[in-house]
């Protein structure tokens, strides 16, 4: 400003008119700070608004001023792990404690720090060393005086001299082996014994084998005889018995083992790094080829009612059935996790679980016998072969007189046989079949079996007709001798008075025909049925088990009979 | 624990009591102060020695390179197998490392020392009592030495420190040891590359294992052989190296031609030792170790062939060649020599025969790889392993370029079982002062200072404490 005026004042200029509207500039927002003047006139009147970010060094919050600065002083220290009394000196915190409190002022300050000063130099702090508790030494057996030793720890192969600088060592190097070893520089004193015996003696390497081996034998020793056995703690039995039990030829075998392992070539290296790698192959291939599986198999393996259906068939069992579906659908879907082995509660329960992989055994040859089917109707591949009859046998080819749509099982055509038009029977069946030790699912279902189990169950259907009529026939007979012996003790009643002497043996002979069951039963079909063909061989084998279970049968249907 | 929070001060166990760590080397002589990361005093094992005024006149630090004094001799009071021989030089080579830098006058209190007051008459009396003080009055010292440091030397050393120096407390640690702390390691197999030897050191829970440690003297100054021999056989015309200090002035010429420079000539009497010249050449050599030689990085040797049936001196052939200029302004391009020069650390057969030379040709016994398996085999087998799997590197030629690894598949290729690591810090200075840095940390640990041997004790059971303490 001064500077325009007094260019005007040069060049005789009239003094400025009007006054510079001063105010202009008091309405422009300061400048923040931390940006130039010119860079913000640059910036124009209405700038955006900038956020200046500043690393300024923040320093102390205010409230810290206020706080009493805690000098460092170099304080000596004495170290408890020390025996001598070293003193050290090092920076320190000063304790407000042990401060006086002096009074202010800059003479002053600097006087109480002299006497300060003096106070604590020659009485080092009285507290603990921090570090002084670090100083621990590893836990040595006591050791042995004279008599101990003489009783107890005598050696022909170490020296009592010997044994000592072993002790020793082992204390100064805290019992770490390799550090003891490395060390291990035993001198024996040859002013003792200057014969030959000392010469030898001077040569013997000890291995570290060797000296575990006097070591532990000595702390076995010196531990027993401060605790005997019996009183010893467990940590401390645990750790005689190891001492006792070391074994320097194994210990130093075990190290030349090491030793090998380690001198390898880099062939043998290799060849091993290739071993292992083949072998995780192997491992691992083989844990494919099982989840592949397994996921195989759950996929096959549907549940297949046998079961009747009667017990969902009142609205609690459809409830029940509803629930124990929702709770195999949701078990399927872990179940390519679980695996197959996660076993499913089937809804029907009497579903054999492994109806799945049973079946499936037979799946190969259903397959040429589906192949069959259709080559009898496409003409050109019957011309290319014709099977004999043994060639038939040997690929399972089966001609059906009759194709039902769709796929089915052999073991579904078995498995319906056992099941018989009443629920009675049914379970007469599977009595039965139970009693041969025959289990309601073929556990391999061939052509052949599947024959077989027809003709058994057809067997024993029919033995279970024949036992039928046999009953009926029987109570048919006691019936009427009831009827006969009534009537005959009316008619001896109306002939005269005699004794009922008679009456017993009649009672008991019907009660003999009760009880016997199936004794008198299979006789009786025996007997009734006589140009049936043979029964099977094992009948007689089981005659005397299956007796129990029809015996029951037998009285319900007396039962029903009387009712 | 919150990795964000530093620690708390109990915690990594540090309490400086300021330690004076002094690492003595044959080329170079360390010292500083326990808690800090380098060494605040670096100076040359080397002391200068001339005639000046009927007087002789001992100079030390980095003044020996400086001025050619007539009659200026250089000495070193360290053998070539590390272990001092000059006591007496020694001891002031050592003194005069701490006392240049580290310790001085005692700060006394400015209301007495007379440095505020205006008029000084009082002053010289206060000055008297002051000299009397021996240097290391309120430092306690630990020194390092060589794993194979006999005892007769650890004695002498004690003494000087308690005597001569008068520091209040002392220890002795192996070098080994301390480059394994520096490196985090309390087990450690320490490879340590020096000027004059290398050596290998099995360390086990913080002590040698005496049995396996193994030395040779193939160092840096071997190598420095090693190029001189090379250079009187190099092609064109044989390389003489000639030192800054003779130079006058230089031109700059083509690679391969020979030097255009103006000599300076020193007049028979005024002249330097020719112990001067050949340190300054060491200079020079060290340079050209640094920009210049390289190690062949493997994993084979340098004579055998490679993986592609192409031999591995081809290959190194065929690698861009490096370019050094000596002081006389003479320069070349430096190829498959350069790898050659250090090949006989790992490789007897492959040495450049120099008859010249105190170095004799190295024996296989001598090279690193056999020298590692020497020293494995003295140690237990059991712990081989774990010092295989934690190598540490240190020595300051150890860090000639492609070193490590060629280390790393020397290793493995002696020992294809167990796996090899090696830990080499990247950082020059951590590997140039590794023990040193071990040190350092080791004398400002608060369990340690249990450790030293007072002046008490020491005046007790003389200087064979250190046998017992320093184990």
């Amino acid at each position: 400003m001064a500077a325009a005026a007094d260019v005007r004042d040069m060049l005789n200029l009239p003094a400025e008119g009007q006054p510079r509207p001063h105010k202009k500039q008091k309405v422009v927002e300061k400048r923040p700070e931390g940006i130039t003047r010119e860079l913000y006139a640059l910036l124009g009147e209405r700038a955006p608004p900038i956020a200046i970010n500043e690393n300024k060094y923040k320093g102390r919050p205010k409230w810290m001023n206020k706080l009493r600065v805690r000098p460092w002083r170099m304080t000596p220290f004495t170290n408890g792990a020390r025996t001598d009394g070293l003193v050290l000196n090092h920076w320190q915190r000063k304790h407000e404690s042990t401060r006086p409190l002096a009074p202010e002022g800059a003479q002053m300050d600097v006087d109480g720090v002299t006497e300060e000063g003096k106070e604590d130099a020659p009485k080092p702090l009285e507290q603990e060393y921090t570090f002084a508790k670090y100083n621990i030494k590893a836990r040595t057996p006591r050791r042995y005086n004279d008599d101990e030793y003489n009783r107890l720890l005598r050696s022909d192969d170490w020296s009592r001299e010997e044994t000592d600088y072993l002790m020793d060592l082992a204390t100064e190097y805290d019992l770490r082996w390799l550090l003891i070893a490395d060390r291990y520089d035993y001198q024996p004193r040859m002013d003792t014994e200057p014969d030959a015996n000392a010469i030898v003696r001077a040569k013997q390497v000890r291995t570290m084998e060797h000296m575990k081996a006097r070591y532990y034998k000595i702390a076995a020793t010196m531990l027993a005889i401060e605790h005997p056995p019996a009183e010893m703690s467990e940590a401390e039995f645990d750790m005689h018995e190891k001492m006792q039990k070391f074994d320097p030829e194994r210990e130093k075998a075990r190290k030349d083992l090491a030793a090998l392992q380690l001198d390898r070539t880099a062939d043998e290296v290799r060849e091993e790094a290739m071993l292992l790698e083949e072998l995780k192959r192997i491992t691992s291939n083989e844990q494919n080829f099982i989840t592949e599986r397994r996921e195989l198999y759950s996929r096959l393996e549907v549940p297949i009612s046998v079961g009747n259906t009667a017990m969902y068939q009142s609205s609690q069992g459809l409830s029940q059935l509803l629930q124990t579906l929702l709770q195999a659908d949701k078990s399927k879907k872990r179940r390519s996790i679980l695996g197959p082995d996660g076993a499913v509660a089937s809804p029907v329960g009497q579903t054999p679980t492994q109806a799945g992989p049973l079946g499936r055994a037979e799946t190969p040859s259903t397959n040429p016998a589906a192949g069959n089917k259709k080559g009898s109707i496409s003409l050109p591949q019957q011309m290319v072969r014709t099977l004999t009859p043994a060639e038939e046998a040997r690929y399972g080819v089966q001609h059906h007189e009759r194709v039902t749509a769709g796929v089915q099982f052999r073991s579904d055509r078995a498995q319906k046989l056992t099941q018989a038009k009443s629920n009675v029977q049914t379970l007469k069946l599977a009595g039965a079949l139970a009693e041969l030790e025959i289990p309601v699912r073929l556990f391999m279902p061939t052509e052949r079996v599947c024959k077989e189990f027809e003709k058994l169950i057809q067997s024993v259907n029919m033995l279970l007709d024949a036992r039928k009529v046999a009953e009926k026939v029987e109570s048919e007979i006691r019936v009427l001798e009831a009827a006969k012996a009534e009537r005959e003790r009316k008619s001896r009643e109306a002939a005269g008075e005699t004794p009922a002497k008679g009456d017993n043996p009649v009672k008991t002979e019907a009660e003999d025909a009760g009880n016997s069951g199936l004794d008198s039963a299979a006789d009786a079909s025996g007997a009734a049925d006589d140009g049936e063909n043979e029964t099977p061989v094992k009948e007689d084998g089981a005659h005397k088990r299956s007796a129990s279970v029809l015996s029951v049968v037998s009285d319900k249907s007396n039962k029903r009979q009387r009712r | 624990m919150n990795p964000s929070n530093p620690p708390q001060a109990g915690e990594y166990g540090g309490d400086e009591v300021s330690a004076i760590v002094l690492d003595p080397g044959y080329s170079t002589t360390r010292a500083g102060f326990a808690g800090e990361d380098a060494p605040k005093s670096l100076i040359p094992t080397y002391y200068g020695k001339y005639n000046a005024d009927g007087q002789e006149k001992l100079i030390y630090g980095d003044d020996i390179f400086v001025t050619p004094r007539p009659g200026l001799s250089i000495h070193n009071p360290i053998g070539k197998d590390g272990i001092v021989e000059d006591w007496d030089m020694a001891e002031k080579v050592w003194e005069y490392s701490f006392t240049s830098r580290l310790t001085g006058a005692k700060a006394s209190n400015p209301l007495h020392n007379g440095l505020n007051d205006i008029s000084n008459e009082e002053l010289p009396t206060d000055m008297e009592v002051e000299s009397d003080e021996k240097p290391l009055a309120d430092s306690p010292l630990l020194m390092t030495e060589a794993g194979w440091n006999p005892v007769k030397a650890r004695e002498k050393t004690i003494e000087i420190a308690m005597e001569k120096w008068g520091t209040p407390a002392f220890y002795l640690a192996r070098n080994g040891v301390l480059a394994a702390f520096a490196a985090g390691k309390a087990s450690a197999l320490v490879v340590d590359i020096g000027a004059s030897n290398i050596s290998i050191t099995p360390v086990h829970d913080g002590m040698i294992l005496k049995r396996g440690v193994q030395h040779s003297p193939l160092g840096g100054d071997y190598i420095s052989s090693q190029i001189r021999a090379l250079f009187k056989k190099n092609s064109p015309q044989p390389i003489t190296i000639t030192p800054h200090y003779l130079i006058s002035s230089k031109t700059a010429v083509e690679a391969g031609q020979p030097p255009q420079a103006k000599y300076k000539t020193f007049p028979a009497d005024k002249a330097p030792d020719a112990t001067y010249r050949a340190l300054l050449e060491e200079r020079t050599l060290s340079e050209f170790k640094e920009c210049v030689v390289q190690v062949w990085p493997g994993p084979n040797k340098l004579s055998a062939t490679g993986p592609t049936g192409v031999s591995n001196e081809e290959m190194a052939r065929s690698s861009p060649g490096r370019p050094f200029e000596f002081p006389d302004g003479y320069n070349q391009l430096f190829g498959a020599d350069r790898f050659r020069v250090v090949e006989s650390l790992f490789d007897a057969k492959a040495a450049i025969p120099d008859p010249d030379s105190i170095f004799p040709a190295p024996t296989q016994a001598q090279t690193l790889p056999e020298l590692i398996k020497a020293s494995l085999g003295g140690v237990d087998v059991d712990i081989r392993p774990h010092l295989l799997n934690n190598v540490v590197v240190t020595g300051a030629s150890s860090l000639l370029y492609g070193f490590t690894d060629r280390l790393n598949h020397e290793l493995m290729q002696l020992f294809p079982g167990p796996r090899v690591r090696i830990s080499a810090p990247g950082n020059t200075a951590e590997r140039r002062f590794g023990s040193w840095i071990g040190g350092s940390i080791l004398a400002s640990l608060g369990t340690f200072h249990q450790m030293w041997i007072s002046k008490k004790e020491y005046d007790e059971h003389g200087a064979n404490i250190v046998e017992k303490r320093c184990k």
